[in-house]
């Protein structure tokens, strides 16, 4: 009973992350009808962006003293004297590297949202109104284009990056159970839950956010009721890069920085079809299932059955339900 | 567009080979290739082999994609199939089945295993079309080389670490040399493109083009899309067995990386470059995204002249090269190498009263 509560727990946090990835995909999907193959790749990007400005920026040998490591008198005189592996001590080190987190995800976010334009720019507008298949087909390129590029900018692989968030240990009892949890892990999974549902409600809400539905719904329509398509696509493209950001800096701190973060683009396609293309509701769902799904069987199995486990699932749901869990069935005209 | 090709007969008409530009071509080949067995170096003869190994692939992608437009991205789990079946099958018949018939038993066996993997892979499609079906057989590649790896397997697969593979020996005649193995290739290769071209004038072959163009129609003629769109799979896999086993056969060991996503993107990158559902198609884009990484090579030796962090950029490079190529010519020339071609030709052709 215990260990089940536990990588349940564990399941959730992955299972927002993978939500937190799947939006990118989704936004893309929604507006433009283009399932962007290569979002793990753009997620790789910005966790070498998060790496580029936290951590090598810093070890410039121009970089100011507060950017290295951040250490006022006060801060250096209250971890004086305290015990190995206190919860206050690692409060107190991921201050010291706080100015290298936040300038590393501002970095982050902007380098990205410059690499989403460029390929939507470049690659996409140039394809609108041709087949959606061959925009397709570009982002299956792209997944050379952009694994070989980060190799070529970034040659060596990175272990260390500082984590969003103070890694203190937090223990506590539920269900008469020992949880232990890392309080980043914790955060993390927060601000991909908090971001899911701002992007919801933003496409809910929003004026820019009825655009993008409307563009979904009709594109030709809402060309004519003076919606700017090429700007909701130049948008959805910087939504996805934007989260796809965040999702690399947090991937980052996980599992370390290295072209193989692109794969997970991969696991979280899996995830939106098995919960729905055009979904937000299903894809939460369906990753928090295949994070939980994928935690069991770290468990039972071992770690390496864990990454086949979304493949598995789509295929299943896909021979069961072709659209997804929650996705419109599409219409057809013939 | 041919001048002066007037048919009298059906059977004129249903050749392979239609008119005598074809033959010429067909037949000034086979002496080409038999010319270049014999007189080319071995840098060459090895490049032609790996060529050859990835044409009879994409030649079965393109009975899929390129025929029956339903799009597939894991057709290297195929190859992969193929690859490990011919090997596995010759260690377990090893001691009791005579080496010199072995390769006649392990290429039909495990041509014959890829087949119905294919139809497993396969079954999605029945529900699902596009996208869906791309992400279904992407997630089947991902399985596959994920059970190739298990340790479980590994007695037989090799696990992680790869397996080596046996010299195939043809009733007495064994080719462990590179030269002959192209022989092999080769005919092979040929006999592959001449047996999809004679494909696509039989029933089944009209089935897989009319569920292209338009599923609903061609379920509405009768044309059951339940068999025809397994058998399209069942088929193109057992190409990607073939190449598989020769793939075995050429290198003296395989590891399952080799058959990865990267592979199965080379495959669709040579098919979209040298243009979809045609017959030349899978041969000029295999030409060039064999010659590409080949060229990258050749460039990076020049100008690196052997310097360590010059010459570790190239594998990155060559990676961009494929996804630049696939971009490059959904971009401009989205029906491949072939309409060039076409055009040329044409133009040939009505030379000198009109051009393009």
């Amino acid at each position: 009973m215990g260990q089940i509560l536990q990588f349940g727990i564990n399941g959730l946090m992955s299972g927002a992350i993978y939500a937190l990835i799947a939006v990118g995909i989704v936004s893309v999907f929604k507006a433009t009808k283009v399932v962007n193959f290569a979002h793990g790749y753009l997620i790789m990007f910005g966790a070498y962006f998060y790496f580029t400005f936290a951590v090598l920026l810093p070890g410039m040998s121009w970089a100011p003293a507060w950017y290295v490591s951040w250490e006022p008198a006060w801060l250096v005189e209250m971890k004086e004297g305290l015990p190995m592996f206190s919860p206050l001590g690692a409060v107190l080190d991921w201050l010291t590297n706080l100015p290298r987190v936040i300038i590393g995800l501002i970095g982050a976010l902007a380098a990205n949202a410059v690499v989403g334009l460029i390929i939507e720019r470049v690659l996409m507008r140039p394809l609108m109104g041709q087949s959606v298949f061959a925009m397709i087909m570009v982002t299956v390129g792209l997944i050379s284009v952009m694994s070989g590029g980060a190799q070529l900018i970034w040659t060596a692989d990175a272990n260390y990056v500082p984590s969003l968030a103070p890694n203190t240990p937090i223990r506590f009892t539920l269900f008469d159970t020992q949880i232990f949890l890392f309080g980043t892990d914790l955060v993390n999974a927060v601000i991909a839950v908090l971001l899911f549902g701002a992007i919801v409600a933003m496409v809910q809400f929003t004026k820019g956010g009825v655009a993008i539905r409307a563009t979904a719904e009709d594109q030709s329509t809402a060309y004519s009721m003076g919606i700017s398509v090429p700007r909701v696509f130049a948008r959805a493209w910087v939504l996805a890069s934007l989260t796809g950001a965040i999702a690399g800096a947090i991937l980052a701190t996980r599992n370390g920085v290295s072209p193989s973060l692109g794969l997970f683009g991969f696991s979280v396609l899996a995830i939106v079809l098995m919960g729905g293309l055009d979904s937000y509701v299903g894809v939460f769902i369906a990753a928090l299932v295949v994070g939980v799904l994928e935690a069991m069987t770290q468990w039972k199995f071992g770690g390496d059955w864990a990454g086949i486990v979304p493949y598995v699932a789509v295929l299943l749901v896909i021979l069961v339900r072709p659209h997804g869990l929650f996705g419109q069935k599409e219409v057809e005209r013939i | 567009m041919i001048n002066g090709n007037l048919k009298a007969s059906y059977a004129d008409d249903e050749r392979v080979l239609d008119n005598s530009y074809k033959k010429a071509f067909v037949y000034g080949m086979m002496v080409v290739l038999a010319g270049f067995a014999a007189f080319a170096n071995d840098y060459l003869i090895l490049v032609a082999c790996q060529m050859g190994i990835m044409l009879i692939a994409v030649v079965g992608l393109n009975v899929v994609i390129g025929y029956t437009g339903l799009m597939s991205l894991g057709h290297a789990a195929f190859i992969a199939v193929g690859a490990y079946g011919v090997t596995i099958l010759h260690n377990l018949g090893a001691g009791t089945v005579p080496d010199a018939v072995m390769p006649f038993i392990a290429v039909p066996v495990a041509v014959a295993i890829s087949a119905l993997i294919g139809i497993v892979v396969g079954l999605p499609s029945l529900r699902v079309k596009g996208l869906y079906l791309a992400v279904a057989t992407l997630a089947a590649n991902f399985i596959v080389i994920f059970v190739i790896e298990q340790d479980l397997f590994a007695p037989w697969t090799g696990g992680m670490t790869g397996i080596e593979t046996p010299a195939p020996n043809l009733a007495g005649w064994v080719l462990d040399d590179k030269r002959e193995m192209f022989v092999l290739i080769a005919v092979f290769a040929f006999a592959t493109i001449l047996t999809v071209q004679n494909l696509f004038r039989t029933r089944v072959g009209r089935a897989f083009i009319a569920i292209r163009d338009r599923d609903y129609s061609a379920e509405i003629l009768g044309i059951s899309l339940l068999r025809f769109k397994l058998t399209s799979f069942a088929i193109s896999a057992a190409f990607c067995g073939l190449a598989g086993a020769l793939l075995a056969y050429f290198y003296a060991s395989i590891l399952p990386e080799q058959f990865e996503l990267a592979l199965s993107l080379q495959l669709v990158a040579a098919l979209i470059v040298g243009g979809m559902g045609r017959t030349m198609g899978p041969v000029f884009g295999v030409i060039v995204i064999v010659m590409v990484p080949e060229v990258i090579k050749v460039v990076f030796g020049a100008v690196s002249g052997g310097d360590p962090s010059v010459a570790q950029l190239r594998a990155p490079l060559q990676e961009m090269a494929f996804g630049f190529l696939i971009i490059f010519f959904l971009m401009f020339e989205p029906l491949g190498i072939v309409h060039i071609t076409d055009r040329i030709l044409r133009a040939l052709n009505r030379w000198p009263f009109a051009r393009g």
